[in-house]
């Protein structure tokens, strides 16, 4: 089975030897030689085979470490294998551009992704697995072949499956290529060795200097904003990790967070932590995947945990300058009449001492009194006339503005569940539960009065009542029963894993069901809102193959 | 078949999804509009999240029609088929080269699914 894999390695390599190829990268680093160079072999001009012919994100160097490990005997300890991720993520990662289109894989995120530059190529792929793993990755043209060649190797399913013609093409058609061809044709030209972005990135990358105060803002599905500072430290005796504390207080509830981590920050740009919020126990650690954009002032990603990283917050991180900025507003939207609203401004150094008429909210809004004002929050009463516009309003405070940072509406026209689409994994008994977590956001549908347009204004999340109904598959379809249930925040716990005897054929609690959500506006005559997401829960999987998952 | 007349709704329904669309970009919300007058307008594919594969019939996750109604049920009784196999390397451990004795514990998926290991490869 694996001939076909050391055949064609083989073959390979004595061509190289004949006539070096130079679009390799040169690899000098002894640990590295020390370790892969029993069977990756070094050339005259100090390209190693195989390895200097790709680039990848710092996971996907994880995965191949562990592979070597797992699969072909490599003794390495665990301070090598950092070593040797590091070494490769530096020298031959990804430039900030080339990571943008694929954050979604590495921050997994529950995201519909479409390939759209090649549809063969995306079946090819996605048979399996995302297209993100892909697009992550750039080769040459024959390490795109060997790639192939290793996936018939260790899959031979494969073969069977994604690598081959669906049916013979038509008989008047075109010549077709085999879809293996045309995978490898595509993504030689489309992720190519060398790219004008990483020869740009290489030649200005540096350690990233993220020392300093940075004030942070983002959204938790289920739990709503969170604003407030993180203090970066570099770890001494290295230039690039960093330990840092952040403490941030949810705009809804007022719950502070402390959490403490550790990260190292990779290809200058791909930070890699870990944080544990302080006094819990290590398993509400989270993994924190953040992207420094160029210019090191901002940065933003996704924090994650749980069984498949289904429990996630975005963040975003702009770095504390002298000035005064605002964050973010809480609640956004102001319905227009109401009086006496109590309204928070996070930011970082907003005036201690701020009257009512130094913070503008623009027509229609009126800042009656500051309750409180300090560098990081400040609280103000606002009323709303009833006769104020429908839209966004940017706000002034303190010397500092924030674009649409609050929306006047007099009526949420429709309501709409986030995600559209979700995934749950029946677990508990032998494999993890996949949770899944609803939110409910309120829309005004705009000048045009039509929704789902661009000129929708989100007043930000409402109370809802939720429950599952029935999404009909199949005759006397009875999924409701059996997949979970989901309470009263939008929190959806799946049932437990393995068959269920008191199902017709011993099915497994899993199903497709509706997730919705009832909102009642307020009024005496008000006609209640729905909303709805279409929830799979689904099976387990028995094999876990993101490296992060058991990484320190 | 341009001699059969549609005559009732039904009908009409499948004659328009058969005839060529009209490339009006404003009407068609997708590139397929794009397409010109070049074969039937194709249908969106069902709605599923990443991290499903849906390829094959039945898919692991969802089906080839994104439900989960056609699905082998339950899985353990599939299991062992996929595992032999390679069947679905993403999903389930492979015999050939990361779980040789995945199976060792459970001669049966269906009584002894409880001891099916979670493999970290």
């Amino acid at each position: 089975m694996l001939a076909g894999v050391m055949s064609a390695g083989l073959m390979s390599s004595p061509a190289r030897a004949q006539r070096p190829d130079t679009t390799g990268f040169e690899i000098t680093d002894p640990l590295v030689l020390r370790k892969c160079g029993g069977c990756h072999k070094t050339d005259s001009t100090n390209r190693v085979a195989r390895l200097s012919y790709l680039r990848k994100t710092p996971e996907g160097w994880e995965a191949s470490v562990r592979r070597m490990a797992s699969l072909n005997s490599v003794k390495i300890d665990p301070a090598e294998a950092r070593s040797i991720v590091k070494y490769f993520a530096n020298r031959q990662g990804l430039a900030p551009a080339e990571v943008a289109p694929g954050r979604f894989e590495t921050e997994r995120r529950l995201v519909e992704y479409r390939y759209a530059a090649d549809g063969q190529t995306e079946r090819t792929c996605r048979a399996c697995h995302s297209l993100g793993r892909v697009i992550l990755q750039r080769r040459t043209k024959s390490e795109w072949e060997l790639l192939i060649a290793t996936h018939r190797g260790y899959y031979p399913g494969s073969d069977f499956q994604a690598f081959r013609r669906m049916a013979p093409p038509a008989p008047d058609s075109a010549p077709q290529p085999h879809p293996m061809d045309q995978a490898i044709g595509h993504l030689s030209r489309a992720f190519p060795l060398r790219t004008p972005e990483w020869t740009a990135w290489s030649a200005t990358m540096r350690p990233a200097p993220l020392e300093g105060a940075w004030s942070l803002a983002g959204h938790e599905p289920g739990r709503g904003a969170f604003f407030g500072r993180m203090v970066i430290s570099k770890v001494p005796g290295t230039d690039d990790e960093f330990t840092s504390r952040a403490t941030y207080r949810y705009a809804s509830g007022g719950a502070l967070v402390t959490r403490d981590g550790r990260s190292v920050v990779y290809t200058g740009h791909q930070w890699r932590g870990r944080s544990t919020p302080a006094g819990m126990p290590p398993d509400s650690s989270m993994r924190e995947v953040v992207s420094v954009e160029p210019g090191w002032q901002e940065m933003s990603g996704r924090w994650f945990r749980g069984g498949y990283d289904e429990f996630g917050m975005d963040v975003k991180l702009t770095r504390v300058s002298p000035g005064a900025a605002i964050a973010g507003v809480s609640p956004v939207g102001l319905r227009a009449g109401s009086r006496d609203v109590e309204v928070t401004v996070f930011g970082a150094n907003l005036p201690r001492a701020a009257t009512a008429a130094s913070v503008d909210f623009g027509p229609g809004i009126t800042v009656t009194r500051v309750v409180r004002s300090s560098p990081d929050e400040m609280v103000v009463r606002v009323n709303v006339d009833s006769s104020a516009r429908t839209g966004q309003r940017d706000l002034f405070a303190g010397g500092a503005s924030l674009r649409n940072a609050v929306v006047a509406y007099s009526r949420i026209d429709r309501i709409k569940v986030t995600p559209q689409s979700n995934m749950a994994r029946a677990g508990g008994v032998r494999v993890p539960k996949m949770f899944a977590q609803f939110e409910a956001w309120g829309y005004v549908n705009g000048a045009d009065g039509k929704p789902d347009t661009d000129d929708d204004l989100n007043v930000g999340t409402v109370p809802v009542r939720w429950g599952l109904e029935e999404y009909g598959v199949t005759f006397k379809d009875d999924d409701t029963q059996y997949v979970g249930a989901l309470d009263q925040r939008g929190f959806f716990t799946p049932n437990v894993d393995g068959p269920n005897p008191a199902r017709k054929g011993s099915r497994n609690n899993i199903g497709d069901v509706w997730v919705v959500a009832t909102y009642t506006p307020e009024g005496a005559n008000a006609r209640a809102l729905k909303g709805r997401s279409l929830l799979i829960v689904t099976v387990p999987l028995y094999m876990r193959w993101e490296p992060s998952r058991t990484a320190p | 078949m341009r001699h059969l007349k549609a005559i009732n709704r039904k009908a009409r329904t499948i004659d328009q999804l058969n005839t060529p669309a009209t490339p009006d970009v404003h009407d068609q919300p997708d590139v397929v509009a794009l397409q010109g007058n070049s074969g039937p307008r194709v249908p969106d594919g069902p709605h599923v999240p990443l991290g499903c594969s849906f390829v094959f019939a039945p898919g692991w996750e969802v089906d080839s029609s994104g439900s989960t109604a056609g699905l082998c049920q339950p899985v353990e009784r599939d299991l062992y088929d996929c595992y032999v196999t390679c069947f679905w390397p993403i999903h389930v451990p492979d015999l050939l080269n990361h779980a040789p004795d995945w199976t060792n514990k459970c001669a049966a998926a269906q009584q002894d699914w409880r001891k099916i290991d979670l493999i970290f490869p």
